[in-house]
């Protein structure tokens, strides 16, 4: 027959929850994210993230398109060309690589096409998209439709304020 | 992750703090009106915002919440007597009107002024619905009164019940507008709660555990909504409203009645949780009722004579993990409401935020804390009145619908997500 046994511990039972036990939580870093990409889709998308691309984070990398990519159809990932805010090349390929969350960030007039290019290749790699709308929501209704079937999670908002505060909460 | 002194800003709501300065912008619950079910009927303690104060009802059927303490040598005044007109102390005699105006002193000479001299704090006390509301900022400030629909509906089509959560207010709050757990915590509710069951919705919840999010800037506050494949060419959306500071809606479910919650600070570490369900256009079967009142949906199964639920900390939420493997819920404990608490009071009475690690479909969650953070800074550097004050920003309802793929639901659904009289809640 098996025995049930009770906790009687502080930190074994109920009273676990109390603030006096909540103290004893294990206080050092948890290893987590390493791979935010954050990439604007167009140019007002640019200016805000190479301003925000300034603060101190962890492992981000802040990317801006190199080139319009006109048209999906018959390109791959190797066909969106990306620059980091110093202006030094990458590529979408090298970027996702060692990506755990792709953040697509877009004002109006964005890159209907690169959204695409960039969703599917984070589909096929299961790397969580993200999408930040910065505008009124008037001006931005074609960038929001062009980038919703690619973003997992999407974000309309009026205040840039929304990148910082969404890069700070993932640990970017 | 949030900062340290952010986490602090959002959290504390004694009087004096940032954020207690906001929720003192709002009508908030500050009982049920069950608790003072007659004239001269026993007073009540009530504590929030980290203030203690006495609710009566007097022999005219005014309602008043003033402060606990008697001016006189500070006993409490919940051992008052509440009889002709107002709440006199037993121990001197000390008597106080519902507005903590002192009305008769009786150590004082017969046609002494000092009696008009003294006088506790009080707030408002008002009912609407079956709640009782109250507003504890600057009288000068006092907005209308609050106009959300489950409490302006006949009495018959709506029920609200509460719960005391031992945890910070925000912990509570942020679980009403994080629908991915819904598919997972609540797994087992969707498939055997009588006010969840047996909907096409369900179906497309089940159908599809890893939904898209979008969150959409709401006058009042927010739009969450998550979508789910439906049919080959539509999407499952359930949307949740949220009207600053703490009021939130659940996506409804079929015909079943819509619930919501509002999240009160009691002190810093603890809060309560207004459960309510309603029918915007029918009454309540008998058979609804009975099922909220036993706890299903998400109400609680209280301790008799309290508003404290069966299962809590002390008996670990009476979890069962043997129904845990059979798979009749999925965490092992009962019901909804216990379902979430128990999970949000392992947190600590205030979660420390610096060590969380949030996912991007956690957005809404970060949005609503970037924007309780706006709120509370404006207000205090320029006195700027919040979101969620003005009673239009009361008329919205949750929804859940089936929208073709290409269709935006701030768009597609700016009607379903407003008040109609008259007009169903929009639902699958």
């Amino acid at each position: 027959m098996s025995t049930t046994f009770r906790p009687i511990l502080g930190s074994s039972c109920a009273r676990a929850t109390s603030a006096v036990e909540m103290r004893y939580r294990i206080d050092r870093p948890i290893r987590g994210r390493r791979g935010a990409r954050i990439i604007a889709l167009d140019a007002g998308a640019d200016a805000i993230v190479t301003r925000i691309s300034r603060n101190p984070w962890g492992h981000a990398h802040f990317l801006t398109l190199a080139g319009p990519v006109a048209d999906v159809s018959g390109l791959g990932s190797d066909s969106v060309a990306l620059r980091d805010t110093a202006g030094a090349p990458s590529s979408l390929l090298a970027e996702l690589d060692d990506a755990d969350v792709v953040i697509m960030v877009a004002t109006t007039g964005s890159d209907a096409a690169a959204a695409t290019i960039v969703g599917a290749a984070c589909t096929v790699r299961a790397i969580m998209t993200a999408g930040l709308v910065i505008g009124e929501r008037a001006t931005v209704n074609a960038t929001v439709a062009a980038i919703r079937p690619h973003a997992r999670v999407l974000m309309v908002s009026g205040d840039e304020q929304d990148v910082m505060d969404v890069l700070s909460a993932l640990r970017a | 992750m949030l900062r340290a002194e952010i986490n602090e800003l959002l959290t504390k709501t004694d009087p004096g703090t940032p954020m207690g300065e906001l929720f003192r912008q709002y009508w908030i619950p500050a009982l049920l009106a069950e608790e003072l079910r007659e004239n001269d009927c026993p007073p009540v303690r009530v504590k929030l915002l980290g203030e203690r104060m006495v609710a009566i009802r007097d022999s005219d059927g005014r309602y008043g919440l003033i402060d606990e303490f008697c001016a006189h040598r500070g006993a409490s005044l919940w051992f008052g007597r509440n009889e002709g007109s107002g709440l006199r102390c037993p121990y001197h005699g000390w008597k106080y009107d519902v507005t903590g105006q002192a009305v008769e002193i009786p150590s004082e000479p017969e046609h002494s002024n000092f009696c008009a001299h003294v006088k506790l704090t009080s707030y408002p006390l008002v009912k609407i619905g079956d709640v009782l509301w109250t507003f504890m900022g600057d009288p000068a400030k006092q907005p209308p009164l609050p106009e959300f629909e489950f409490a302006l509906v006949p009495p018959e089509r709506t029920y609200t019940s509460k719960r005391w959560q031992e945890c910070n207010w925000l912990q509570a709050f942020e679980g009403g507008i994080d629908s991915s757990h819904v598919s997972w915590l609540h797994s087992g509710g969707l498939k055997s709660d009588p006010l969840f069951k047996g909907t096409k919705g369900n179906e497309y919840n089940m159908g599809d555990l890893k939904p898209y999010f979008e969150v959409a800037d709401a006058e009042g506050g927010l739009f969450v909504g998550a979508r789910r494949n439906a049919e080959e060419d539509t999407y499952y959306w359930r949307i949740t409203p949220w009207v600053m500071p703490c009021f939130t809606m659940v996506p409804p479910r079929g015909d079943h009645p819509v619930h919501g919650h509002f999240w009160i600070p009691i002190d810093d570490e603890n809060c309560w949780a207004y459960s309510f369900d309603y029918h915007p256009v029918r009454a309540l079967t008998a058979e609804e009722v009975q099922a909220m009142k036993d706890g299903h949906g998400v109400h609680s199964e209280n301790i008799p004579g309290t508003y404290r639920p069966a299962a809590n900390k002390d008996n670990d939420y009476l979890i069962d993990r043997a129904a845990q493997k059979r798979g009749d819920t999925y965490s092992g404990v009962k019901g909804i409401a216990i379902q979430d608490s128990s999970l949000q009071e392992s947190m600590g009475p205030i979660v420390d935020r610096t060590k969380e690690m949030l996912v991007s479909a956690d957005s809404g969650i970060i949005k609503a804390r970037q924007k309780l953070k706006k709120a509370v800074e404006a207000l205090r550097d320029k006195g700027t009145t919040p979101p969620g004050v003005d009673p239009a920003h009361h008329h919205v309802r949750s929804a859940a619908v089936v929208l073709p793929r290409d269709a935006s639901f701030v768009e597609a659904c700016r009607e379903d997500l407003s008040v109609r009289e008259g007009v169903r809640q929009s639902s699958v």
